[in-house]
């Protein structure tokens, strides 16, 4: 695994991260290994997150820059050889609300955690959670909504699920205003403070 | 409008807060509908400026404006398109309100003009009756308003920037003003052509015209909330006087850049993000005295976004947020403005910067905070203001806001205080908001 690689990604350093990683691949190195490398660094990051080191920028920065490696190495990348999942989640912003970034950290820090992430967007109605948990099997669904004018649709989308009979998915809220009120009168399963409490239920539930 | 006294460069900053003060507190009112309005009135305004004297006072006012401010007229009926749309409508459950709950200071939807914005296809948000459903009332959208390689051009002159390249991308009908002159060089007498070209060519006319019968629509509007506004006060209930601001920070990434480039941007161009930042500081320092003067308004509240806790790092607040926003902040604490800081989120990790400010130069609004923390470190040196959680409002009990209000009374006991929300919410009850008014009555 390169060190050199790691160090470029979690020093935020964009263009010794893209640079390194041609390099690497040029010399021979496998896709897989680099990919490892990311995902090494991926998790210095989220630790560093956890403990108050690093904050938005590392985070958003450091999607950028897995974003631009991932499009170096998948042309290289030969079919199949899929990492095993933790488990499947159904994410989005709940109706009427359209605040993308926390609920794209979170997404992120889920996928780089081993879950597959469904990102359903912003403004996405019941109906439309529903029939995602139902194509895709998900047993967890991450609600987001930054403003206040989220409870209710956090709420409706809990209903609809059971109502749909999903009974055995869990369901988890976050955003700006979201808080232990909250999540008892949406009904949902935990509510999470940050992306790293996101990461920590999933994984509680997986 | 406030008038300088002829003494005011002999005035310390104290001094100078002292006379803004009492500008807005003796400033004239419309007639009063009785006696007992003028009275309840004079009370209420004296309370207020009490707590902004951090001098003792019989008890904590509750200000509801910064939660229930729809809420006064959703509770009849009315939903976000009429805050935006239809605000003559507005004034009687606006008074109604008033009258029934007898509120410390006046509260009042915000004045959203939502024709003009139709009329000048308005891009930076959208609203109820437009792109959003009418029970709801605005949203931000963020967007990339200046690209990153136009951050020199914005720090060789910020006006500019404004006027001929944000606007134009800000509002659909605005376009033509990317055709305005260069004003600083309208020099020689032949310069005058110069000056006047965009204003005989048709497409800027063509927007001028539009931006005049947005003009007229906006009076229209103002007179009718400004009618609302004067009968709230004739029947005895005074505002807080503030005007709206941002950190150079904040404008820059809640309006220009958006939180994900701006926040990259301390990577990828942190030299020019923090030269757009020092350009900013002359600019805002006039623009908010002139605002204060034209007012009256003894303070200056900034909406606080991109600084709370988890944004980014103490190092990275220290170096991109923190010193030209206190720039900022000590000069209007020499031209005797108060900074109203309304802390959307948490701010645990910034109190002790707060805390270099000069006595009585902050009112700290905070919304989810450690108010344990803020009593320590802040009580003795600023006017608190806060933290009633708006999902409280929206979701809890009576009684559940009741012992959050009881809690905030005690704990700030003999301080200067003002209970109110952390953040504006849609729907609770008329009991709730009753009990928090009554949390600060004896």
């Amino acid at each position: 695994m390169s060190q050199e690689l790691i160090d470029a990604i979690t020093d935020m350093r964009e263009e010794d991260a893209v640079a390194i990683t041609k390099k690497l691949l040029d010399g021979g190195a496998s896709p897989v290994a680099v990919l490892d490398a990311c995902r090494e660094a991926m998790g210095i990051i989220g630790m560093r997150f956890e403990t108050g080191e690093s904050f938005m920028p590392e985070l958003i920065l450091a999607g950028e820059i897995l974003a631009q490696i991932s499009a170096v190495v998948k042309p290289r990348m030969q079919q199949g050889g899929e990492d095993k999942k933790l488990g499947k989640i159904v994410l989005g912003t709940v109706q009427g609300d359209i605040h993308d970034i926390a609920k794209d950290i979170v997404g992120f820090m889920l996928d780089i955690n081993g879950f597959e992430v469904t990102d359903l967007g912003v403004d996405v109605a019941p109906e439309k959670f529903v029939e995602t948990v139902k194509s895709t099997g998900a047993k967890i669904v991450g609600l987001s909504g930054f403003l206040t004018l989220a409870f209710d649709p956090m709420k409706h989308t809990v209903e609809a699920l059971k109502a749909a009979g999903l009974t055995d998915v869990k369901v988890m809220i976050g955003g700006g205003q979201i808080d232990e009120n909250i999540r008892q009168y949406t009904g949902a399963d935990a509510y999470g403070k940050d992306a790293m409490a996101a990461v920590a239920i999933a994984k509680s539930w997986a | 409008m406030f008038i300088r006294p002829d003494n005011w460069n002999q005035m310390s900053p104290l001094e100078r807060r002292q006379a803004r003060l009492d500008s807005w507190q003796n400033a004239p009112t419309p007639p009063f509908v009785s006696p007992e309005a003028e009275k309840n009135y004079r009370e209420r305004i004296s309370r207020v400026r009490k707590i902004y004297d951090m001098a003792p006072h019989d008890r904590p006012v509750a200000d509801l404006f910064m939660g229930a401010n729809e809420y006064i007229v959703r509770r009849k009926g009315f939903v976000g398109k009429d805050v935006i749309y239809n605000h003559a409508a507005l004034r009687e459950p606006t008074l109604e309100f008033h009258r029934e709950f007898q509120p410390d200071v006046s509260v009042g939807a915000m004045p959203y003009p939502g024709k003009p914005w139709d009329m000048l296809d308005f891009k930076t948000y959208i609203w109820g009756g437009q792109k959003l459903p009418d029970n709801l009332a605005i949203q931000a959208v963020e967007g990339e308003y200046m690209l990153a390689s136009e951050y020199k051009e914005f720090a060789a002159d910020p006006t500019a920037f404004w006027m001929k390249k944000y606007l134009p991308r800000a509002y659909g009908a605005l376009g033509p003003m990317a055709m305005l002159p260069d004003f600083p060089r309208i020099s020689e007498s032949v310069d005058t052509i110069d000056l006047l070209v965009p204003f005989g060519l048709p497409p800027f006319q063509e927007m001028l015209k539009k931006m005049m019968e947005a003009g007229n629509e906006l009076m229209r509007i103002l007179g009718e909330v400004g009618q609302t506004g004067a009968m709230v006060v004739s029947e005895g209930f005074p505002g807080m006087g503030f005007n709206i601001v941002k950190t150079p920070f904040d404008y820059l990434g809640d309006t220009l850049r958006g939180t994900k480039g701006i926040l990259m941007d301390m990577y990828r161009h942190p030299k020019d993000l923090l030269a757009a930042t020092e350009a900013y500081v002359p600019v805002l320092v006039n623009s908010i005295v002139g605002a204060s003067d034209r007012t009256n308004a003894p303070c200056a509240m900034y909406v606080l976004h991109k600084g709370a806790d988890g944004f980014m790092s103490q190092a990275q607040f220290e170096k991109f947020y923190w010193p030209t926003w206190k720039q900022v902040m000590l000069a209007l604490y020499e031209e005797g403005i108060t900074c109203y800081l309304f802390i959307e989120g948490s701010y645990n990790t910034r109190l002790e910067y707060l805390a270099e400010m000069p006595e009585k130069s902050l009112v700290c609004h905070f919304d989810k905070s450690d108010m344990k923390r803020v009593k320590e470190l802040l009580s003795d040196k600023f006017i608190i203001a806060g933290n009633v959680a708006a999902s409280l409002m929206s979701t809890g009990t009576t009684d559940q806001v009741r012992a959050a209000c009881a809690e905030l009374v005690e704990l700030f006991d003999g301080k200067s205080y003002i209970m109110t929300h952390g953040c504006y919410f849609e729907n609770t009850t008329d009991d709730k908001i009753r009990a928090f008014i009554d949390s600060v009555r004896k």
